[in-house]
């Protein structure tokens, strides 16, 4: 009795049914069911595949768009009028006013060098060379892009009030308690950390007038230890 | 018994995927509720220029503000005439740009690239002309800066870089001396 009822609930189901010869009513009627279920999980997995492919070229960017060296990401036209519309989602999504790429340049870190996601329970020291430009800065946020509350009050270093070594190259330590040189604190909550490079005026440009910094000057950001 | 997902449906899926793609894209800019533009007008009125806080833990008007550049905007509505913004530049590092709501750069002049200290741009609408370069007063044309907006509403921002741990308040001062306002011929 319980193989007949269970015979009868397998013929129940679609696939089953739609192998086994039937009458030709309810043949049509699982058909129909077929494509509505085929057309339903067509469209989830197109919202799913469209939306998800546009968030992450927006949030993290793309080779079309973005220049990445080491942990750094930068995107090429940020703040352009004529910006592609990846770019100008980015920015009107990210609630700032960037300076169009031709005035100045953003790179912003997720990782280390060795591409370990940034966190305030480790220690980074993050060596950099000058950078040819009127103004740069260097900043650390939380990952909602909020500055970090810390006993000195020191969010960033800039290239008028930073220590550099006699050949002009610095070193900038990122860690939650106080250490010599140039000390980033980076708070004492346990969280995930993002570093952003603004540099201003860069001196030099490419064909299209965007500001180019040459690779090899961007800072390492390199793990000491973790807690 | 094998299950096959006709490839109709595969292609459908894809196309129907690219198109949600492109749509999200291009209106994303215009339906972001939380860009720069919407939490400015959140401060205070049109054509007025209002300096924001120094940027610290909590305080934080835009994310990922840079916390040693002090910053001043004005919302400009062009709607009843052009608009006047008047600055005395202190330094070469001072960035003075223009916006559209969504966030376009569509001018910027850096103190650096300026003739003169003191910086006197009106920003005019598409069909909107002033007539401040006229015969009876043609060197005056050398020091106005007229720019043309391709928007009717957007944020003139004001950016005054550090340049040292303890400028923070002479760069406060210098940015309350900058003015923003509709557009008079005597300025």
């Amino acid at each position: 009795m319980d193989a007949d009822r269970l015979t009868s609930a397998l013929t129940n189901l679609p696939f089953v049914l739609s192998s086994s010869p039937t009458a030709g009513r309810e043949d049509e009627v699982t058909h129909s069911m077929r494509d509505l279920a085929y057309f339903i999980g067509t469209f989830a997995v197109a919202l799913l595949l469209g939306i998800g492919s546009v968030w992450y070229m927006i949030e993290y960017g793309s080779p079309l768009t973005t220049t990445k060296v080491g942990p750094w990401a930068s995107w090429d036209s940020e703040g352009k009028p004529d910006a592609d519309p990846y770019t100008r989602a980015h920015v009107a999504r990210s609630g700032r006013l960037p300076l169009s790429s031709t005035v100045a340049r953003y790179f912003v870190a997720r990782t280390d060098s060795n591409g370990h996601t940034l966190s305030s329970s480790c220690e980074y020291s993050i060596e950099g060379s000058p950078l040819n430009a009127r103004w740069w800065s260097l900043a650390v946020y939380d990952e909602y892009g909020g500055l970090i509350d810390n006993p000195t009050a020191r969010y960033s270093f800039n290239s008028e009030e930073l220590l550099r070594h006699s050949d002009g190259t610095f070193r900038i330590n990122l860690a939650s308690t106080s250490r010599p040189e140039n000390w980033l604190p980076s708070g004492a909550e346990d969280q995930t950390l993002i570093l952003m490079l603004r540099i201003y005026s860069p001196r030099e440009t490419d064909s299209l007038g965007i500001g180019l910094i040459p690779p090899e000057r961007l800072p390492k950001i390199e793990r000491k230890s973790c807690e | 018994m094998r299950v096959r997902i006709p490839g109709l449906y595969i292609v459908l899926g894809l196309v129907l995927a690219g198109l949600i793609h492109i749509i999200a894209v291009l209106t994303l800019p215009m339906l972001a509720p939380k860009n720069a533009h919407a939490r400015l007008a959140a401060l205070g009125p049109a054509n007025t220029m209002i300096e924001l806080p120094a940027a610290a833990p909590g305080r934080q008007v835009m994310p990922m503000m840079a916390p040693d550049v002090r910053y001043a905007f004005c919302r400009f509505d062009l709607a009843n005439g052009p608009v006047r913004l008047k600055a005395a530049v202190p330094d070469d590092l001072w960035l003075i740009a223009l916006y559209t709501p969504e966030g376009d750069n569509f001018y910027s002049v850096a103190g650096a690239d300026m003739k003169r200290a003191e910086i006197d741009l009106v920003i005019t609408g598409a069909d909107q002309t002033v007539e401040e370069a006229g015969a009876d007063a043609p060197e005056s044309s050398d020091e106005v800066v007229v720019v043309n907006s391709p928007v009717t509403e957007g944020v003139a921002l004001i950016r005054a870089p550090l340049v040292g741990p303890s400028r923070s308040a002479r760069a406060e001062q210098a940015l309350k001396t900058t003015s923003c306002g509709p557009y008079t011929k005597a300025g």
